[in-house]
């Protein structure tokens, strides 16, 4: 058996390491248009702010790829899938063969067009080890850096180069910053803590032409400019599916098995839409441990062992500045029947939000007390009726002893971690 | 494998289990030291069970889980299973960003409380002295040290 596995990221190498679990025999060969063996991609911030080396950003030990007799390809882009002959053509010139296929080819990078943006050689976005170590190399005392997006991506290369370089500001269109995670009130106390820091945000704003040494922005304001950073935000790269002329949305489709519409083709990772059990709706969730399990998923219905992915929800744990940031579900819902708990303490910049809707949990933001979160997300997983535990969750701390005894014995002893 | 498991009508919630605890992770090893100068967080997490009659309590450290989902949350490699099962995490790859916390459904993973280095704490089973501090030092025989088989 030959399996192929196009990208070497969270999704790629989960998938080859359940396959080596089940096949002990099989051929399994990874490809990676990048040149590093598998990293941290979230620890990108933390190598550019010096916080890891090349070697502790390293997702697995040096030994992993040997040990399961996975063979990497790195510098290597799958340009295109002939699906009829089972063949992927590589940028190295070579074809690879395949009997089950593997395409886990993550996000790229959405940069909008902005005028004049050629102008500027130092333009960047964020999303590759590449992207740090380009910016590393550039970065000086006396640098001006503007980041384009104030969400996830951009926030974190904003701590990265706090301290390190003359400016930063932060433009973003919405009105607030992390605005697909945050209420506007969280968002703006979070701001205020990180203007404390030297950041400068611009909100309600964005940049509307770029020139050689600064940026022009949209109310026209001019702001100096030597190294510009795109973290608007990312999209699924779906380019290597569709030459194979597999089905693709906003990302591509698969079913619970990971299979695409293209027989002997799977896809797993931030380049597919999988079931949101909370909208349940097909959504490009684009989250490590989604990926994890998707890639692990499909590895083993590869390698002929039958699962099912049982779909997931948003969720996100974040740090900044010193703020810990834990959300899951839905935090800014539409629907008015959403009950919404909320206790803060502004001086310790603690936050606590909780949604509920038809006696079930479905969301919560936890900002700096992150103590037994999972708790909560177990109770949105789980689908859990809140009138079946011991106690009301927006009166008191969760803790297991929110469950009944039964339930609570079952989880301790019997190991359900469901 | 074996784990340690909490016998609820044992326990007093005395907090002997988080003192040794913390001190089989300390350096110096001595009780007094580990309490005055260095700064740990146990592995465990004491509940208080409400119930009308009377308080009751269970310490409550990682169920090293068959498939463990803080494992698939770590974004840095640091947290894995072991051949023997055990669920470890690797301190200098942590980068303490709390992934594990959000997905552990047990909430048995701690964020530590040293500022300085910011990562989880979460029960290693004392590996290294292959008996569980918070087992052999409970008073009342509330924490046990068994098999998974034994259990079911």
């Amino acid at each position: 058996m030959e399996y192929l596995i196009i990208g070497n990221s969270v999704a790629g190498t989960s998938c080859a390491q359940k396959i080596r679990f089940n096949d002990k025999k099989g051929q399994i060969t990874i490809l990676s248009e990048e040149s590093f063996p598998a990293y941290g991609r979230p620890l990108i911030s933390y190598y550019l702010a010096g916080k890891v080396d090349s070697n502790l950003i390293q997702y697995r030990n040096d030994d992993f790829y040997r040990e399961n007799k996975i063979n990497v390809v790195l510098n290597c882009k799958a340009l295109n899938i002939d699906s009829k002959n089972k063949k992927v053509k590589g940028s190295n010139g070579k074809e690879y063969s395949y009997d089950k296929l593997l395409i886990a080819t993550g996000s790229v990078p959405f940069v909008p067009p902005v005028k004049g943006i050629e102008n500027q050689k130092n333009t960047f976005t964020f999303l590759k080890l590449e992207d740090a170590k380009k910016i590393e190399k550039i970065i000086t005392d006396k640098s001006n850096v503007i980041i384009v997006g104030a969400g996830l991506i951009g926030l974190k290369a904003a701590e990265a180069l706090a301290g390190k370089v003359a400016s930063i500001s932060v433009v973003d269109l919405a009105d607030r910053l992390m605005a697909s995670v945050l209420d506007s009130q969280t968002a703006l106390r979070i701001q205020k803590y990180i203007e404390k820091r030297d950041v400068k945000f611009y909100l309600s704003n964005t940049v509307a032409e770029v020139g050689k040494d600064s940026v022009v922005l949209k109310n026209g304001e001019k702001l100096p400019c030597d190294i510009l950073i795109m973290a608007v935000g990312v999209k699924p790269n779906t380019e290597a599916a569709l030459t194979a002329g597999i089905k693709v949305n906003r990302g591509i489709v698969v079913n619970e098995y990971m299979e695409t519409s293209v027989k002997n083709i799977y896809a797993a990772g931030d380049c597919v839409e999988s079931l949101d059990i909370l909208s349940n709706q097909n959504k490009v969730l684009a989250l490590w441990p989604n990926a994890y399990m998707q890639g692990e998923t499909a590895g083993s219905n590869m390698s002929g062992v039958e699962n099912k992915f049982a779909g997931s929800f948003a969720m996100n744990a974040i740090g900044f500045f010193g703020i810990q940031l834990i959300s899951a579900g839905i935090v800014d819902p539409k629907d008015e029947k959403v009950s919404i708990y909320i206790e803060e303490n502004e001086k310790e910049i603690t936050y606590k939000k909780l949604l509920t809707l038809n006696n079930k949990l479905i969301g919560f933001a936890l900002l700096n007390l992150p103590d037994r979160a999972g708790i909560y997300t177990s109770l949105i997983n789980d689908d859990v009726k809140l009138d079946s535990l011991n106690y009301d969750i927006t009166k008191k701390d969760i803790g297991l002893n929110v469950f009944p005894q039964d339930i609570r014995h079952n989880k301790l002893f019997r190991g359900n971690n469901k | 494998m074996k784990k340690v498991y909490a016998f609820e009508k044992n326990c007093l919630g005395c907090g002997l289990c988080e003192v040794y605890c913390k001190t089989a992770h300390s350096k110096s090893k001595d009780i007094i030291k580990t309490y005055r100068k260095e700064n740990i967080t146990s592995a465990i997490v004491i509940e208080e069970i409400l119930s009308p009659k009377a308080k009751t309590y269970f310490a409550l450290q990682c169920r090293h889980c068959a498939d463990p989902k803080c494992v698939k949350a770590c974004i840095s490699g640091a947290m894995y299973k072991d051949q023997n099962g055990i669920v470890k995490n690797i301190k200098e790859k942590c980068v303490g960003c709390l992934s594990c916390v959000l997905v552990c459904p047990f909430g048995a993973v701690k964020r530590n409380k040293d500022k300085e280095r910011k990562i989880i704490s979460k029960c290693d089973l004392c590996i290294e002295t292959g008996t569980p501090a918070c087992v052999e030092n409970c008073p009342n025989n509330a924490l046990k040290l068994m098999d998974e088989e034994e259990v079911k």
